[in-house]
């Protein structure tokens, strides 16, 4: 254990490790700034940069953007109420009003300081939860994985807003989209309809740098309006009053940091709803909550807190049971798989030392960040507007191009307008993306572990590995839950309609 | 078109992407369509229940949220208080040709200069800047993406159709 600890720092501490680190954060501190553009945008266009170079040093390069991200996106709440994406929008409530007060440079750093507390927490719970989880890893078996896959996909589907149908929908589309190409087990081609390209089966980052980043320029192309239009008021704060404030609260970043930890080990809920459900504890706990809304700090603190320590938890399923935590940790697992690393048991055992890479890059990214960030606050309230017209061009040549290096077929180059065409769309409807994503990814899971189950135990697999049963039985009941929850809500409205 | 139309003519392609999965996969040996067709009947059965909540029952019915958070009383619009014109199905139309001419691009000229010559372009069209700076800032970008790609990545660039003329 210790070993791996060392080593996974010593990892960390080569030249192109820590080039890529540094890379990773501006870049993504940059990408965060940008509104419109989140972590997943981020990752997904750094994959095409994944493949040939250190294991550590990729896996510094992508969380060190993503955990940029989360601390670029407040920005852009805080200082414009324009959320960078859909996780800085609790950011907003209160982060917004202390600008209009003139308080940006202690929002931005009681922010900052904030996500620093928070990701420190969540890769402490993440180093610590390592020992604990081994056992219970090496006992599962294929039948165990599957009902895993098969939670982790209902229960995306059911936490993603909206309608539960399209989010489970997409979920589906998301699997068989997946088997396009050759079948490995039975080696038969599924819905190649002849096509000596879809033989090899669609790429997953190109079908995500079309989802996400072809669609999001298309909408920005659609909206062609300025990306941030605003003019700020005179600035009376200052910076070390948002860092005293982060630690003078740190109760409330304890909190909010286990909150984030919790969310974030359920699949597929992500920051989005950590930061809302952080913002709702933070307000409802408060002594005085008639303050939220107008400027409270602890409405900034909070929902920071809780993102960053999302990571911590959203990577401890991604990493024990090949479940992604979200969207961006269905990203990260693409690139374990570009690099030949194989999430699950594997991951605990032969690749330990990854493991504490990931903790020591949540760490030392967040101490950058942090750093930086504090660094570029009083030049941050005076963020030039960008323009759609400027990004447009310039981050769909990015794509293409991105999206031809990554296998250097052409073809490719049509998958992702293809995706980006039909991530478009799905915003357009509310058909979730990243359950479709998520579901691309679980694909492979199901169908394998499906395969060497009946080849193990039979047709009745179930009944020969009882928790695999139980776990069935858990699938079915969380897939029902939000319907039952509805029908009793209802029953109350109707039951509360009729007393009044 | 109403958005209520818009959204049945999805769910109706949706139905009609399932079925053809269905269809395709009677072709497939037992084992190889053991995932993709039970996955694409329960497709339809979740489609045909969207479609039946869209238009017989109420919005509630299918808008639930496993976790529920009360966020403050500011209105959206003052959330996202950004001047955003209209989103016409011209507008959306161009996007979509913006992706084909790119695309078209990509094919005839290759993936290098089909870059320089829509961000460019865009520049001009959009009236970003002028024509002189949209060809400046269109050769940093390009070669930026040169850089990074073919000569630090050692990608093969590809060259378009229209190579074969240019030996």
């Amino acid at each position: 254990m210790i070993e791996a600890i060392v080593a996974g720092l010593m990892a960390l501490l080569t030249p192109q490790a820590i080039l890529f680190m540094f890379i990773g954060v501006i870049y993504g501190l940059v990408i965060g700034i940008l509104p419109g553009l989140g972590g997943v945008v981020a990752m997904a266009l750094l994959l095409p940069f994944t493949y040939g170079f250190e294991t550590a040093a990729t896996l510094a390069l992508l969380l060190g953007a993503h955990i940029a991200t989360i601390w670029g996106d407040s920005v852009t709440s805080i200082l414009f109420s324009v959320p960078g994406s859909a996780k800085g929008l609790a950011l907003c409530f209160d982060g917004y009003p202390m600008t209009k007060k003139g308080q940006a440079k202690r929002a931005l750093a009681a922010s900052a300081t904030g996500a620093l507390m928070g990701g420190i927490i969540g890769a402490i719970f993440l180093a610590l939860c390592i020992p604990l989880i081994r056992p219970v890893i090496l006992a599962l078996g294929p039948s165990e994985y599957l009902m895993m896959a098969l939670w982790g996909l209902t229960v995306i589907a059911t936490f993603s807003e909206g309608s539960l149908m399209k989010g489970l929908t997409a979920s589906v589309l998301g699997v068989l989209v997946a088997f396009i190409g050759m079948d490995v087990v039975t080696a038969t081609p599924r819905f190649t309809f002849g096509n000596e390209f879809l033989m090899e089966g669609i790429s997953f980052p190109v079908a995500m740098i079309g989802l996400f980043a072809v669609s999001e320029m298309m909408k920005l192309a659609i909206k062609g309006t300025p990306i941030v239009d605003r003019s700020l008021v005179k600035e009376e704060s200052t910076v070390w009053q948002g860092v005293r404030d982060a630690f003078s609260h740190w109760w409330l970043v304890v909190r909010s940091s286990f909150l984030g930890l919790w969310i974030g080990v359920l699949p597929g809920v992500g920051a989005s709803v950590a930061g809302l459900a952080a913002y709702a504890q933070a307000a409802q706990t408060s002594k005085t909550p008639e303050r939220f809304g107008k400027g409270a700090v602890e409405g900034v603190i909070a929902p920071d807190a809780t993102m960053g320590a999302n990571e911590g938890g959203g990577l401890m399923p991604t990493l024990a049971f090949g479940i992604p935590g979200g969207e961006s940790m269905a990203i990260l697992l693409v690139a374990f798989i570009g690099l030949g690393v194989v999430p699950g048991p594997e991951m605990l055992t032969k690749n330990l030392d990854l493991v504490f890479s990931m903790v020591w890059i949540i760490v030392i990214a967040n101490i950058a960040v942090t750093v930086i960030g504090l660094g570029i606050t009083p030049w941050l309230a005076r963020l030039p507007s960008l323009q759609a017209n400027l990004m447009v061009p310039i981050v769909l040549g990015v794509c293409f191009v991105g999206a031809y290096a990554t296998r250097g077929y052409i073809e490719d180059v049509v998958v992702a307008a293809v995706f980006g065409v039909a991530g478009y769309l799905m915003d357009k409807y509310r058909y979730s993306r990243a359950n479709f994503v998520i579901g691309m990814v679980l694909a492979v899971m199901i169908e394998r572990n499906l395969h060497i189950s009946l080849t193990l135990y039979g047709r009745d697999f179930l009944l020969e590995r009882p928790i695999a049963l139980a776990m069935l039985l858990f699938v079915v009941v969380t897939a029902a839950l939000p319907f039952v929850r509805n029908w009793l809500r209802k029953r109350k409205q109707a039951a509360a309609g009729v007393t009044s | 078109m109403s958005r209520h139309t818009q959204e049945n003519l999805a769910s109706v392609f949706l139905l009609v992407v399932f079925a053809g999965v269905i269809w395709m996969c009677q072709d497939f040996g037992p084992r190889a369509r053991m995932v993709p067709q039970p996955l694409a009947i329960f497709g339809i059965v979740l489609t045909l229940i969207q479609l039946a909540w869209h238009n017989f029952g109420s919005p509630s019915e299918y808008q639930m949220d496993m976790i529920s958070v009360q966020a403050p009383d500011i209105p959206v619009a003052e959330v996202l208080d950004v001047p955003v014109k209209k989103a016409s199905w011209l507008r959306e139309a161009a996007a979509y040709g913006m992706i084909a001419v790119l695309l078209g691009l990509t094919f005839v000229t290759g993936v290098m200069p089909a870059a320089f010559l829509f961000t460019a372009g865009y520049f001009m069209v959009t009236r970003y800047c002028s024509w002189q700076l949209s060809l400046v800032y269109a050769a940093v970008m390009t070669g930026s993406l040169y850089l990074l790609f073919v000569v630090a990545l050692q990608m093969q660039p590809y060259h378009g159709l229209l190579a074969p003329l240019f030996p």
